[in-house]
């Protein structure tokens, strides 16, 4: 019996620790599912992991990164807990300031409380660096903050695909379909915008040709031929490890990198479910091809 | 005439038109150049492509592994003679920043050749779970070179 009280009050004691402070081992894997937080760091500048100053060029003009490591003065070392999951989950920071959608809190709301403060642990077990944020140049209105809470009401929350009937029960679709939506926000890159920059829901993940940086993020539905219809659930696998196509070419840009310092991480059985649940959602035939008006990047 | 001077004017005459002959051929040429050295890429896709399908899948072939690396290896070899000619227009991915840096580029080759060493050692030790690993280094050093030297797939020649 006493045995049984101490073993409860264990218990009890190691969830409530668990609560209070988020566990920095399982944060990383974490942040390797949201893959590894690339925009963070200025690597082409030669920039201090997650310290910000990485230039995102958007149709809207050039957004800056910020600090996200735990410096107090420039980074986010003095955020609490509710102050980091209010930026992750609704796009608002300390003092009410609205963040632009460029940072991808859409996708990271669907994220679990408990992940959201082992992410942060993880986040503030890395070395603090001293970089002050530099402004966006962006163009009005889109640069404007006061009419954020506007278009959060007009694009959000993000819809996702509602699963096939005989999809809906299966442990590896739901699996699937967190990594996807919450932590690897593929949609941010793969679902095309509207002229406010709003992820056109209806064409969930079927390509986008003003990616991030101006890339061309291609088509993941499963179409055929236009979008992955022509992909085994392996190789889709494979890519999220090794960064090959099925041709033995390999991707470039911004999902190289996703994979490198992300994706590329993950257990089997997580990138199984990712390619389990893009087998569910709508076929789009959509061929992404690059706007003449918008060519190359940087 | 005696046979010396015929011979000889057979043999000038040859000349001559072996020449002739290669001017336009010459000149067509960049193409079968900028050709030679995709096909000698590709080729790298080709067998990077059958590692995967091992791997993937696990296929009872592991030791395949060996010889597609020892093939990446060799190709890469000849990336230095294949890529050697400075044409940057055309049909080709080909960044001229190539030529303005070739010992970075030959250097970048070599650095791949090493790591496609290691993967064929590492398949022939028969440990598959140090494969995956071997591969996914190979794969770093293809995407090394391409980030500096290939064109994005949004100015691909292939997206024209
Ligand atoms: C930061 C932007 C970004 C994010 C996030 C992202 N991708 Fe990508 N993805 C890209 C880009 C850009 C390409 C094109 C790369 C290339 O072809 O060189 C790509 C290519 C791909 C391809 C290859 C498609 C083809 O036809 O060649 C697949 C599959 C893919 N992504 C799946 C995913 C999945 C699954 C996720 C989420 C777990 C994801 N991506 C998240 C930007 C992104
Ligand atoms: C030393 C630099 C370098 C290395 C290393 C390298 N590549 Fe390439 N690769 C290139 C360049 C440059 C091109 C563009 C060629 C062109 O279009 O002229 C290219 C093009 C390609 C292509 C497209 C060919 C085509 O048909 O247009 C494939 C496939 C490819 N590489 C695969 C690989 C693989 C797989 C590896 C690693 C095993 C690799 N490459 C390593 C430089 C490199």
């Amino acid at each position: 019996m006493r045995l049984f009280a101490c073993l409860l009050l264990f218990a009890l004691f190691a969830s409530v620790s668990a609560l209070a402070e988020g566990d920095a081992t399982r944060g990383e894997y974490l942040y390797r599912a949201a893959g590894g937080c690339g925009c963070h760091t200025d690597r082409a500048g030669g920039g201090a992991e997650l310290a910000g100053g990485r230039a995102m060029k958007t149709p809207f003009g050039t957004f800056y990164s910020t600090n996200i490591t735990a410096d107090a003065e420039t980074g986010i070392g003095r955020w609490s807990d509710e102050d980091f999951i209010a930026a992750m989950t609704r796009g608002v920071a300390p003092h009410g300031r609205h963040l632009f959608p460029v940072f991808p809190y859409p996708s990271f709301a669907g994220m679990t409380r408990a992940d959201l403060l082992d992410l942060k642990a993880y986040l503030f077990a890395q070395p603090a660096v001293r970089q002050p944020n530099r402004p966006h140049e962006v163009w009005p209105p889109f640069g404007w903050r006061w009419p954020l809470p506007v278009w959060k009401w007009l694009n959000l929350p993000l819809s996702v695909p509602t699963l096939p009937p005989a999809r809906r029960d299966d442990p590896l679709v739901a699996r699937g379909s967190y990594l996807v939506n919450a932590l690897g926000h593929c949609a941010e890159c793969h679902t095309p915008r509207n002229l406010m920059g709003g992820l056109r829901n209806g064409l969930f993940l079927a390509g986008s040709s003003d990616g991030p940086e101006g890339e061309l993020a291609p088509n993941i539905t499963p179409h055929k031929p236009t979008g992955l219809g022509g992909w085994s659930a392996r190789d889709i696998t494979w890519l999220l490890e090794s960064g090959f196509k099925p041709d033995g070419d390999d991707v470039q840009g911004l999902m190289a990198e996703s994979i490198e310092h992300g994706y590329g991480h993950l257990t089997l059985q997580d990138r199984d479910a990712i390619a389990a649940y893009l087998g569910t959602i709508p076929a789009v035939d959509r061929k992404v091809s690059k706007s003449s008006k918008n060519k190359g990047r940087k | 005439m005696n046979a010396a001077t015929r011979m000889f004017m057979v043999l000038s005459l040859a000349t001559l038109f072996t020449l002739a002959a290669g001017i336009p051929l010459y000149a067509q040429n960049d193409q079968a150049f900028i050709t030679y050295r995709q096909k000698v890429m590709s080729s790298n896709g080709d067998n990077m492509a059958a590692i995967g399908e091992i791997m993937k899948s696990s296929l009872p072939m592991g030791k395949n592994i060996v010889t597609h690396a020892a093939n990446i290896e060799q190709t890469m070899l000849l990336a230095a003679s294949a890529f050697e000619k400075n044409i940057s227009a055309g049909a080709t991915d080909s960044k001229p920043e190539i030529w303005a840096d070739w010992k970075k580029f030959v250097s970048l080759a070599e650095a791949a050749a090493d790591k496609a060493s290691t993967l064929s050692k590492v398949a022939m030790s028969g440990d598959m779970a140090a494969v995956g690993p071997a591969v996914k280094a190979l794969g770093g050093a293809c995407g090394d070179c391409h980030k500096e030297f290939r064109k994005p797939k949004e100015e691909s020649y292939k997206n024209k």
